[in-house]
């Protein structure tokens, strides 16, 4: 059994009494704020907006006074105008009744411009549902008023540590239907795909019993082998092609947050996530609200002070900063990871009955399960690549790490998307693998950057001489008549 | 062990950037040989696993026991005084090297430094031991940049130099093993305390119609080159290799059923040229060539479907060599022809499948 395992039993924290929100989170950058110092806001206030992301609106979780806090740490230079930092902090709280619902005028004027479906999406939006879903592909946010060629609900999570569907199911269950028939109402013909762990498992049969009749979802079984939840690698087995149009994802507290949207009408800011790891003395689901303070949660759970704490799993997180705040809107779970502390003593030439490891070298198997105490030690020296093929093996993209790192090596960006880098899910497992200890995924995460940048850059030095081309065109047109 | 990390720490800074910095590689090396190094994760994945380049590297040694100790009771305590020769002299090379470029000392010549004796005649000059080692080490690694980026198995080279260089020597320096019960584990035995008997290897005796029994070989109480007498050490090895996943099987099925297959048919065609199949299997190096030296992940093609290319080359080629030129082994040349041909089969199978990739998704 993996030690430090979130149980399934979900725990609710204490109130908060101070919330601090941070204005960003993986995707979003909430740099439109819209709430001023000293106001007092109620639950379900929009507090800020991302321009760039549809204007997905952070809210308030909890009612509640305003106090702005910029980013003092971050040098001015550094800060360019599209990356907002710092928080909204939320003092005075209160747990009053949420705030109802969506004024009726604005309702009224939507459903005038864009019909019943259109309102729908539009709830989703400003209740802070619509940021559960995902780009199958990109993982970004997809366009609320789109169309997708499909829909993928996965019910799995399969990385560490974090927040489980089974542990959000639990005594959801009845919600979860009804969010899949919200969902489905979205939709006009296309199908939804519900992804299972065990497509005849009791709670597999509980959600066929309550979707009777309903043609349009279907089940798809996947092996619980991380990332196999990954929603680029579902589609890909799906068999949704890219050129066809956008794929909408959602995991488990989406459809419950499109359900809370949708048939209560009400704002979705409290999340189940877990808090995990090696680090943590009795490992859990809890529910909170964005801008809970970290630190509580540290006080409650974790039992080594010196641990690294991760936003999210222990393949793919980012670690908190030194000065913990609030949890983001998009955190899915916290691992406390231990940090390396002995130097083992001639541990190479130890046989390891104790360790897991990726090839069969001591004796067990990563593929079977996680069994040691993980640290956050590197477990050796960075050496050159040595073709050993690991890194192939486990990559679930099917793309060939040690050949794209071969190129970005010798800086040949154009090679390494010829050998699609841009499959590539980030899913760490070849740099988990190598024996070489190359940091391949980060390697990766930069390149796509730089390859997008560069996209960039082209697409609008192309769009500058098309302006240029007609300017002159129209220049020149003008002197012709005039002659 | 806290005493001795101590000690690490105290002189760690003559080392960095100290009076001593251009020793800094050794320095790391016996530190980090000792002690797992101290380095963190920085981003995601923030746990590795416990495998590393060290730990690669010691399983080939582990695996070697068996024929060390194979090429020990059979040729006596000399072994060991060749594998001293090899370390020091590979070891050599390669430090040096590390503190030229700058680097750290890497784990290959762990390996290379102790397959090169098993590889050599068990009466071979000391110092011709040390020269090879050195070759090899020099012009079959270092010279292509090092760990990484070598075409050639470096041991191999070396072996290759020396049988070019001497192969009077070479053929001289074979050596028939003891038949008393307790081998040879107590004897130094030299070319000036043995009356210059130098023997043939089974294979040199086999083309002139004189095939050595089949149990000897398996067992490898016959003449050859020190460690790859005794099949029996080897599988025991070899199977471990492949078991831990160190070394890919799929080198290994390829390279052995390829050699099966057209050493059988030939003998099959024609009994009076070509040998039997099994007899094959077990006499020369080919067994140690197909377990130890062909799997070495840095000169054998990355991809799977080129291990497979690459073994059947291998045996084929050991086959042909061996049965119809001048040589009587062949494995030598048959793999570092594979080496030569291994980035042009990675060149193909990538080419392949960036072709495939380009219609995904
Ligand atoms: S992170 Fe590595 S293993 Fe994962 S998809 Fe990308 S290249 Fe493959
Ligand atoms: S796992 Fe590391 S050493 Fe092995 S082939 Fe991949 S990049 Fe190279």
């Amino acid at each position: 059994m993996l030690q430090g395992r979130p149980e399934r039993a979900v725990k609710v924290m204490p109130e908060p009494e101070v919330l601090n929100l941070p204005l960003r989170s993986r995707r979003f950058v909430f740099s439109d704020v819209s709430v001023e110092d000293g106001q007092r806001v109620s639950s379900g206030d929009i507090l800020a907006k991302d321009p760039n992301n549809y204007a997905v609106p952070l809210l308030a979780p909890r009612a509640g006074l305003v106090r702005l806090k910029k980013d003092e740490n971050a040098a001015p230079a550094a800060v360019d105008a599209s990356r907002g930092g710092g928080h909204i902090i939320i003092d005075d709280v209160a747990n009053l009744e949420e705030h109802a619902d969506i004024a009726k005028e604005e309702l009224e004027h939507i459903e005038r411009e864009m019909g019943a479906g259109g309102i729908k999406r539009y709830k989703l939006l400003v209740l802070g549902a619509w940021q559960f879903f995902y780009d199958a592909y990109t993982g970004a946010l997809p366009d609320p008023q789109g169309t997708p060629q499909a829909i993928i609900v996965s019910t799995v999570s399969l990385e560490p540590f974090v927040a489980r569907g089974d542990a959000q199911l639990h005594k959801r269950l009845f919600n979860f239907t009804r969010g899949l028939e919200q969902l489905q109402s979205l939709l006009e013909y296309q199908p939804m795909y519900l992804v299972m762990p065990d497509i005849k498992s009791e709670l597999a049969n509980r959600i066929r019993d309550h979707i009777r009749g309903y043609a349009w979802a279907k089940m798809l079984e996947i092996p619980l082998t991380y990332p196999y939840d990954d929603f680029a690698i579902l589609a890909r087995r799906l068999g949704l092609r890219r050129d066809k149009g956008p794929v909408w994802a959602v995991r488990t507290e989406g459809v419950l947050a499109i359900d809370r949207a949708l048939t209560l009408t009400k704002p979705c800011t409290v999340r189940i996530i877990s808090i995990g790891g090696t680090g943590v003395n009795s490992p859990a689901h809890i529910k909170v609200m964005p801008g809970y303070p970290i630190d509580k949660i540290r006080d409650t759970y974790v039992s080594e002070p010196a641990a690294r704490m991760i936003d999210g799993g222990i393949l793919t997180g980012e670690a908190l900063g030194q000065e913990p705040v609030g949890i983001d809107t998009e955190c899915r779970g916290i691992t406390v990871l231990g940090e390396l502390q002995d130097r083992e003593f001639l541990g190479f030439a130890r046989p390891g009955w104790d360790r897991s490891c990726y090839a069969a070298c001591y004796l067990s198997s990563l593929r079977k399960r996680f069994r040691e105490r993980f640290t956050t030690g590197m477990r050796g020296e960075g050496r050159p690549c040595i073709s050993c093929n690991f890194c192939e093996e486990v990559c679930p993209a099917g793309i060939m790490p040690h050949l794209i790192h071969k190129y970005l090596y010798r800086d040949l960006i154009e090679e390494a998307e010829q050998a699609r880098i841009d499959l590539c899910v980030e899913c760490g497992l070849c740099s988990f693998v190598c024996p070489s200890k190359l940091d391949l995924r980060q390697e990766f995460i930069d390149a796509k950057k730089l390859i997008e940048q560069e996209k960039e850059e082209i697409r609008q030095e192309q769009e500058r001489q098309e302006k240029l081309r007609q300017e002159e065109a129209a220049k020149r047109s003008a002197e012709e008549k005039s002659e | 062990m806290k005493i001795l990390l101590k000690v690490f720490e105290a002189v760690r800074p003559s080392f960095e950037g100290g009076k001593l910095r251009l020793f800094k590689p050794v320095f790391e090396a016996l530190e980090h040989a000792l002690f797992a190094p101290s380095t963190t994760t920085v981003t995601a994945p923030h746990i590795r696993d416990p495998l590393d380049m060290k730990r690669f590297m010691s399983m080939v040694v582990i695996s070697l026991v068996p024929c060390v100790l194979a090429a020990f009771y059979f040729f006596g305590l000399r072994m060991a005084a060749m594998i001293l020769v090899s370390y020091a002299a590979g070891g050599a090379v390669e430090v040096v090297f590390a503190i030229v470029r700058k680097e750290d000392i890497y784990e290959g010549f762990l390996v290379t430094g102790l397959l090169f004796p098993l590889i050599l005649p068990p009466l071979l000059p000391l110092w011709m031991v040390a020269l090879g080692v050195a070759f090899g080490v020099f012009i079959g690694k270092e010279l292509f940049g090092g760990t990484g980026r070598n075409v050639f198995n470096p041991a191999l080279v070396g072996r290759c130099f020396l049988s070019l260089a001497y192969p009077k020597m070479m053929a001289a320096s074979y050596l028939e093993p003891s038949g008393a019960l307790a081998g040879r584990l107590l004897t130094y035995i030299d070319a000036s305390n043995i009356d210059a008997i130098s023997s043939a290897t089974p294979l040199a005796l086999a083309n002139k119609g004189d095939f050595s029994s089949l149990p000897h070989l398996f067992l490898g109480s016959v003449s050859g080159s020190a460690g790859e007498t005794s099949a029996i050490a080897i599988i025991l090895g070899g199977v471990f290799l492949l078991l831990t996943r160190v070394a890919n099987w799929r080198t290994v099925v390829s390279i052995l059923g390829s050699f099966v297959l057209l050493g059988g048919i030939l003998h099959y065609t024609s009994p009076q040229d070509v040998g039997p199949v099994l007899w094959h299997l077990c006499a020369g190096g080919l067994l140690f060539g197909a377990f130890f030296m062909a799997t070495d992940p840095v000169t054998s093609p990355t991809s799977n479907a080129g291990k497979w290319l690459y073994g059947i080359l291998i045996g084929a080629v050991t086959v042909l060599i061996r049965n119809f030129t001048g040589y009587v082994e062949g494995v030598t040349f048959a793999i570092l022809l594979g080496n030569i041909v291994a980035p042009i089969l990675d060149e193909i199978i990538v080419g392949v499948r960036i072709r495939r990739l380009r219609s995904e998704g």
